[in-house]
């Protein structure tokens, strides 16, 4: 399939899910994520799969265990303050092993914010967001072919290394509108002999965090852990433009880096060598290749919608030798082109 | 290491228009927005429709931001557009000092009492109320407006608009008409 | 044991469920979950679950439960343990998930997930144990502690002032129409040992047949944090906690009553 088509970031999103062979969402309104959730409470009855809305984020995320844990391909989808009550549940099935794709359409934070689009909660995503030594495979879409492409591999991804996925996009790209590829379906979803489907020919199978001997949890943790070293090493997406020649390197994901795309172009028609890194998975980061270009004496300006939490991934690739600036907005305020490329003018 | 490396795409020089459209919650401008982003995506080109607004659903201030190009869209956000319609007073607030050099704006005389003091772009005030009360319906003041984009900026052609509106329109036949006779009174004024 | 004949008694009349794991159980001497967890696997026999249960363990004494089962099991985080066996179910109708709760796990963190669950017409089984405090964090306040009751967090007792009052569980459920049967028993002798296995049967065989959520309170004896002998804390339970908490049905459609002509005992 190849038909072009226009669609919502967040409709994308559910689509994306759709095709990958979600078996179940579970989630509670929240602006601006709630044309996902009704998307998903018209389509997958329909297909035979389950939807509900539910009481709370909380449930929703334990709804998603629950589901998860049986071996079917799950879901929930949610905003900022919501992403925030779920860290339990994502804490749990994180240590319990448990895939699942998770959306959180960012807005601005602390506390109720507003519903303006963001990207605050970025140290959230990367960092693992609950309690306990684990990380979240982060992917951070800019298209809303992204949006429909990234929640694809992000089931894949989930089901690959048994561990909850992350598509953090934020508000104005899940509300944006662009034309898009449609993709074909996934035909066959892997099995999964773990999954708790009833004890039928088999020893029981258990989903847990917990061990009953406390001297084997470091044992259980340190599995994880060379999980999460083996996403490092395999699992990096970044998209370079015009940094073969670039003295200075943007850096930006999300909506930000389509700002800072334009503002890549505004430079270049002044013959300014100005490239951008565009980070597609934000955990794992990109740290090597921003490190080659550290290495190269370039300069770094990174362009985000929050107080500046990536540019701390940037400091720690980049490290002490090189000019490294931020531009940014907070609160629920686009960034703009125009700012970026004033910033790279004080660069120059 | 699986990484997507790409695009060495130059800041070409491709057509493309940079649309900003702002007014209150419920005068349409989200909608004309999406006939421009449906028009253009009809035509084959790279679009990219973003809504801003507060969080009341009606009366708030509504913002809509259109791309339509020939090229990979960059922001989704406009700050300086090719072309600005300000549907209230706030609108106008926001567009009359950010239009691009040489650009459009079409205002809404109905709401906007002030006249634009810039020699370097083409003002065209529209009186959206009384126009399209003419018509008999207050309710399509926004294709009014339309209409006067596209008398002075080809971002699309009249007829892909029409095109568009047949195929939303199809089961009313009576809105088809209006809408239609609200677009051509629109490219009346330039 | 042959040597001292056991195994060549003619009639056994009493051992260990076939579903149940051969092992010792963690819980304190006197504690009333061991007698539940039996009362379950009993009941996992008679309905022929062991293909089909899925034990919840929800966090608090009970969490490990899927320990003692050879069912497939999942650890719930505290209180959710409602939503867990929901998506299971809607997942896969033909399964049977069940968790244990206590009164912290359910009527305190958890209260939003069972009230859900239960409006909704869940087609889950919920044992909820009540023992009127946090057994495992060491016996503090809970939503069910008695009027005038000693915990390590009420040291002078739980005043109505400070602390309020305790949350009638089944009577508040029973008030939604989506449970099916939810019944209050108690395990402080042998006759409402019965009764209590009795209403277990039914809140699974209620769901199984798609009527609505399964809930039985099981009152629970916690010598250890009551401060009382194990022994003395079956008279503790008639004396403090019954009058609290009355035992009885508090909600069973026509068609559950239809079938405790099946259940046995």
């Amino acid at each position: 399939m190849s038909e072009r088509t226009l669609m919502g970031g967040n409709i994308a999103i559910a689509e994306g899910a759709i095709l990958a062979g979600c078996g179940a969402y579970f989630g509670y309104p929240i602006t601006p994520q709630n044309d996902l959730l009704e998307y998903m409470a018209q389509q997958l009855p329909a297909l035979g799969r389950v939807f509900l809305q539910t009481e709370s984020e909380l449930a929703a995320i334990n709804m998603v265990y629950g589901a998860s844990a049986t071996g079917v391909r799950a879901m929930t989808s949610t905003s900022s303050p919501g992403f925030s009550l779920q860290q339990e549940g994502i804490s749990y099935m994180a240590g319990a092993e448990a895939p699942c794709v998770i959306a959180n359409i960012m807005r601005a934070g602390p506390g109720l914010g507003n519903i303006g689009g963001a990207q605050g909660d970025y140290m959230q995503c990367t960092r693992g967001g609950g309690h306990g030594d684990y990380y979240l495979l982060t992917l951070a879409p800019s298209s809303v072919q992204e949006m429909m492409d990234l929640t694809m591999l992000a089931f894949e991804l989930a089901d690959k290394y048994r561990n909850p996925t992350l598509i953090m996009a934020d508000g104005f790209l899940g509300q944006s509108v662009e034309s898009i590829v449609m993709r074909d379906a996934v035909k066959k979803l892997p099995e999964k002999k773990w999954a708790i489907t009833g004890a039928k020919g088999r020893p029981k199978n258990l989903i847990n965090s917990f061990e009953m001997n406390p001297l084997d949890h470091p044992a259980r943790i340190k599995l994880l852990l060379e999980k999460f070293e083996r996403m490092r090493i395999n699992e990096v997406r970044y998209e370079s433009m015009l940094l073969d020649d670039a003295t200075i390197v943007l850096v930006a994901y999300g909506s930000a880096a389509r700002a800072a795309m334009t503002a890549m172009k505004l430079a270049r028609k002044r013959n300014w060598k100005v490239g951008l890194l565009r980070p597609i998975t934000v955990f794992p980061f990109p740290n090597q290749p921003l490190a080659d270009l550290a290495e190269r004496g370039c300069k770094f300006l990174v362009a985000e919608m929050s107080g500046g939490q990536m540019l701390e991934d940037v400091r720690i690739s980049v490290g002490n030798q090189n000019e490294i600036k931020l531009v940014n907005t907070y609160g629920g305020v686009p960034l703009t082109a125009d700012q970026i490329f004033e910033s790279i003018d004080l660069m120059m | 290491m699986p990484a997507r490396s790409g695009g060495d795409e130059e800041g070409g020089e491709g057509l493309s228009w940079e649309v900003t459209i702002s007014g209150f919650g419920g005068q349409g401008v989200l909608f004309i927005g999406r006939l421009l982003l449906e028009a253009g995506f009809a035509g084959g080109q790279q679009v990219s429709w973003l809504p801003y607004y507060s969080g009341e659903k009606r009366g708030g201030m509504c913002t809509c931001f259109v791309n339509i190009s020939d090229e990979r869209i960059g922001s989704i956000f406009i700050s300086h557009p090719d072309v600005g319609v300000a549907m209230n007073p706030a609108a106008y607030k926001m567009l009359e000092p950010t239009v691009k050099q040489d650009g459009l704006l079409i205002v809404n005389e109905s709401l906007v009492k002030t006249k634009s003091q810039r020699p370097d772009i083409k003002t065209i005030y529209v009186p959206s109320v009384e126009a399209a009360r003419e018509l008999g319906d207050e309710t399509v003041g926004n294709i009014i407006a339309l209409g006067a984009i596209l008398a002075s900026a080809p971002v699309v052609t009249t007829s892909s608009i029409i095109k568009v509106l047949n195929q939303m329109m199809s089961k009313n036949k009576r809105q088809l008409e209006l809408n239609k006779a609200a677009l051509l009174k629109g490219c009346e004024y330039s | 044991m042959s040597e001292h004949g056991v195994n060549d008694l003619q009639n056994v009349i009493y051992q260990r469920p076939d579903i149940m794991v051969d092992r010792a159980t963690h819980f304190c001497p006197g504690c009333g979950h061991g007698i539940t967890q039996r009362l379950v696997g009993e009941v996992l026999d008679e309905l022929d679950l062991k293909e089909r249960a899925i034990c919840i363990g929800s966090i608090g004494c009970t969490v490990t439960a899927y320990e003692y089962f050879k069912v497939d099991g999942m650890e719930a985080p505290h209180g959710r343990a409602p939503a867990v066996a929901t998506a299971i179910k809607r997942c896969h109708p033909e399964l049977v998930p069940f968790a244990i709760q206590g009164d912290g796990d359910l009527a305190s963190i958890g209260m939003a997930e069972i009230v859900h669950a239960a409006a909704r017409g869940e087609n889950i089984t919920i044992i909820f144990a009540n023992n009127a405090n946090y057994g495992m964090t060491g016996g503090q306040l809970a939503p069910t502690t008695l009027m005038g009751m000693y915990t390590s967090s009420t040291v002078k007792g739980r005043k109505q002032e400070h602390h309020g009052f305790p949350i009638r569980v089944s009577e508040m459920l029973a008030t939604l129409d989506g449970p099916a049967y939810i019944a209050r028993v108690s395990l402080h002798n042998p006759a409402n040992v019965r009764k209590a296995r009795k209403a277990i049967e039914l809140a699974f065989r209620a769901p199984m047949a798609g009527l609505g959520l399964g809930l039985v309170e099981v009152l629970s004896m916690c010598p250890i944090n009551w401060k009382v002998e194990p022994v003395q804390s079956l008279d503790w339970m008639v004396k403090n906690m019954i009058p609290q908490f009355p035992l009885g049905e508090f909600k069973c459609l026509p068609e559950v009553a239809e079938m405790k002509k099946v259940v046995k005992g």
